[in-house]
């Protein structure tokens, strides 16, 4: 089976000099097709900043990340928006939604910059949200949505254009813990149902419960990756 | 086109998130270019209505001489009264009113002092319809007609020569043959207009200054008025093919002092509006750079999620250009109410003399004009667009990871 994304030696130095941060210190994984996986690690240790690498939001200062078997390096910002469109569907922490924009337009505007038909775009953003248990809530503004609901509309934003992998770091960090739990049972039902590639960065032990491979890591690297 | 109808409900929404930031960007602009348009409107009344002040006294909107009386208006640089083809070309040519004058430099003097003046020898009937200076006697009255050989002086003159109503003073003038012609004149009116043209003007019968200087029927010059600036131009072309052989001009060329002053008027416009602009552009640069600073992490998002740094820059000047665009058609809107409310004209009587100096009428009559509409507001939105580039620019370099960081 080919990985959906491979890292090798990846490492990342922030600053120069003194001041030099490694956040990264040669990093090779491979993120396979099914993956329900969990990044751990004590603050500080680099999830961040690995998940910006692979969601190619940022370069490595050396190593190559592939997507779908495509090198990033050497890429245009502009082709490297493209793939994210197309391929990657990310959930971050908090302030996931634009503000300005409903549960419905936040979930299609990726469907827009797609250029997917306005019939189209619609119905399958309301089917997303749906999916989400978001029926009826479809016109509301992110402000009138609790923490969590905004975090199921962000979850059907990332899925709404089929992506090849969602990247999500800390998705439960401002949630209680029975909104944490259903968030979590969401994901892990849709990567059970439809197969969806997740990898997501956590500190919290109610995600890592659900995870079918966990990897930590510690200082810049690797420590551990277990299947279980 | 799809970039479009994705970015303009998006700014326009951006807009009013911060609706009081937005709203004082309107006020700065609307008020800005409101100012810009009141003061074009009243420089550009004042400017008409001080020189029309000015040239109703004498100069008219144009004059006909014979060719170097201009130079050296002497007796020999006099030019014969108008022939049938002048005189038909001075009734055709969309010509209003005209009068024709001989005028000569002179000496006054009363029993006290001896003041060099211009005596012009005029028409009344015909100076009634042309000039303010008939209507400007103060005491006694204006000629009678063209016979009558009393004088008609300046209020200041009268002041400085001591001399007053009803007295005589003797005017010395050099004649035909070369000798100089002097005579006394009875004092039957006083006018009162600014002092440099009450010291320099003495009025009398056209004929019987002719009689003393003993130049037949010859005149000086002839005056005439337009009833529109703009036809000037084609007059003064009809009245030269008329007569080939005279010196024919318009105002800006016979005062130039008037004609250099008509030409920067249009400056004090345009030095209020470069500090406009420069106020404006404080402004919009600062609330546009703070709403892309407050909006980091979402414009960090966007670019996660697949907007082109392009996308970014395009949603931020699309907002200045609603934004800017907004406060520039409420400001015209608002200039173009000022100047309609006050379309009955300002009443400047109150300040009376302390405005005497800027010789404007005692109303001001504020007019709306098409092209300021269309220059400045132009203008306006074209500089805040452009301003707020830089706010753009800083907002297209925003990084996609900032979408990651954890606080906003
Ligand atoms: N833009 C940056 N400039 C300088 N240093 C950075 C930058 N981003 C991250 N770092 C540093 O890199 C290291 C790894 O940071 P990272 O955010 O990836 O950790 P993390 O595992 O996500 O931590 P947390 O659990 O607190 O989110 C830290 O030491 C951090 O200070
Ligand atoms: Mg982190």
């Amino acid at each position: 089976m080919k990985p959906i994304v491979s890292c090798r030696g990846i490492t990342k130095v922030f600053g120069k000099g003194e001041l030099a941060v490694h956040a990264l210190r040669g990093i090779d994984l491979d993120i396979m097709e099914g993956d329900f996986a969990t990044l751990a690690g004590p603050s500080g240790s680099g999830k961040t900043t690995l998940l910006n690498m692979v969601g190619a939001l940022d370069h490595p200062t050396a190593g190559e990340v592939a997507i779908d078997g495509q090198p990033l390096s050497g890429m245009s910002k502009s082709a490297l928006s493209d793939l994210r469109l197309n391929k990657i569907g990310f959930i971050f922490q908090a302030y996931n939604l634009v503000p300005v924009l409903s549960a419905r337009e936040n979930v299609e505007f990726v469907l827009r910059l797609l250029r997917v038909e306005p019939a189209e775009r619609r119905r399958r953003a309301d089917e997303a949200l749906a999916e989400v248990g978001l029926q009826g809530m479809e016109g509301r503004r992110p402000s009138a949505l609790s923490g969590g609901q905004q975090q199921r509309v962000a979850i059907a934003r990332a899925l709404v254009a089929r992506p090849r992998i969602v990247l999500a770091d800390e998705p439960t960090a401002n949630l209680d813990s029975t909104t944490t739990k259903e968030l979590v049972d969401l994901m892990y039902r849709l990567n059970q149902e439809s197969g969806i590639t997740f990898l997501i960065g956590t500190h919290d032990p109610r995600v890592m419960e659900h995870s079918k491979r966990h990897i930590e890591m510690n200082d810049g690297q690797i420590e551990s990756d277990t299947r279980g | 086109m799809e970039t479009f109808k994705l970015l303009a409900p998006l700014a326009w929404r951006n807009l009013w998130r911060n609706p009081r930031r937005t709203i004082i960007t309107l006020f700065v602009v609307s008020v800005g270019l409101w100012s810009i348009l009141a003061v074009a409107s009243f420089i550009s009344a004042w400017a008409q209505s001080s020189r029309d002040a000015t040239l109703r006294l004498l100069i008219a909107q144009g004059q006909i001489h014979a060719v170097g009386y201009m130079d050296d208006p002497n007796i020999s640089n006099l030019m014969p009264p108008p022939d049938e083809a002048l005189v038909a070309a001075l009734d055709t040519s969309g010509i209003s009113n005209w009068v024709a004058r001989l005028e000569l430099p002179g000496v006054v003097q009363s029993e006290y002092k001896t003041l060099p003046v211009s005596l012009v020898g005029v028409d009344p009937e015909a100076e009634r319809r042309i000039s303010s200076i008939p209507s400007k006697i103060v005491e006694g009255r204006y000629l009678d007609g063209p016979e009558d050989d009393s004088a008609v002086i300046g209020l200041n003159l009268a002041k400085r020569l001591k001399t007053a109503l009803g007295r005589r003073v003797i005017l010395m003038v050099t004649a035909e043959d070369g000798w100089l012609e002097e005579r006394s004149f009875d004092v039957v009116g006083i006018y009162d207009a600014d002092t440099a043209f009450e010291d320099t003007y003495i009025f009398t019968g056209r004929r019987p200054m002719q009689a003393m200087v003993g130049v037949g029927d010859k005149i000086a010059q002839i005056a005439f008025e337009v009833p529109e600036d703009a036809a000037l131009a084609g007059v003064v072309e009809r009245l030269r093919a008329a007569a080939p052989t005279l010196d024919v001009r318009e105002w800006r060329k016979i005062s130039l002092i008037m004609g250099a002053m008509d030409a920067t008027m249009g400056g004090v416009v345009f030095i209020w509006m470069a500090v406009m602009m420069v106020m404006i552009s404080i402004g919009v640069i600062n609330t546009q750079l703070m709403a892309v600073f407050e909006r980091t992490h979402e414009f960090g998002l966007l670019r996660a999620l697949g907007f082109k740094s392009r996308h970014v820059l395009l949603l931020v000047t699309f907002e200045s250009v609603l934004l800017i665009g907004l406060g520039v058609l409420i400001g015209m809107i608002a200039g173009a109410a000022t100047v309609w409310g006050l379309s009955d004209g300002i009443d400047l009587s109150a300040f009376g003399k302390a405005l005497e100096a800027f010789k404007a009428g005692d109303t001001l009559y504020l007019e709306v004009n098409p092209i300021d509409y269309i220059i400045f507001p132009l203008a306006i939105w074209a500089l805040g667009v452009v301003v707020a580039l830089w706010p753009a620019y800083r907002a297209q370099k925003i990084s996609p990871v900032e979408a990651m960081r954890q606080a906003t």
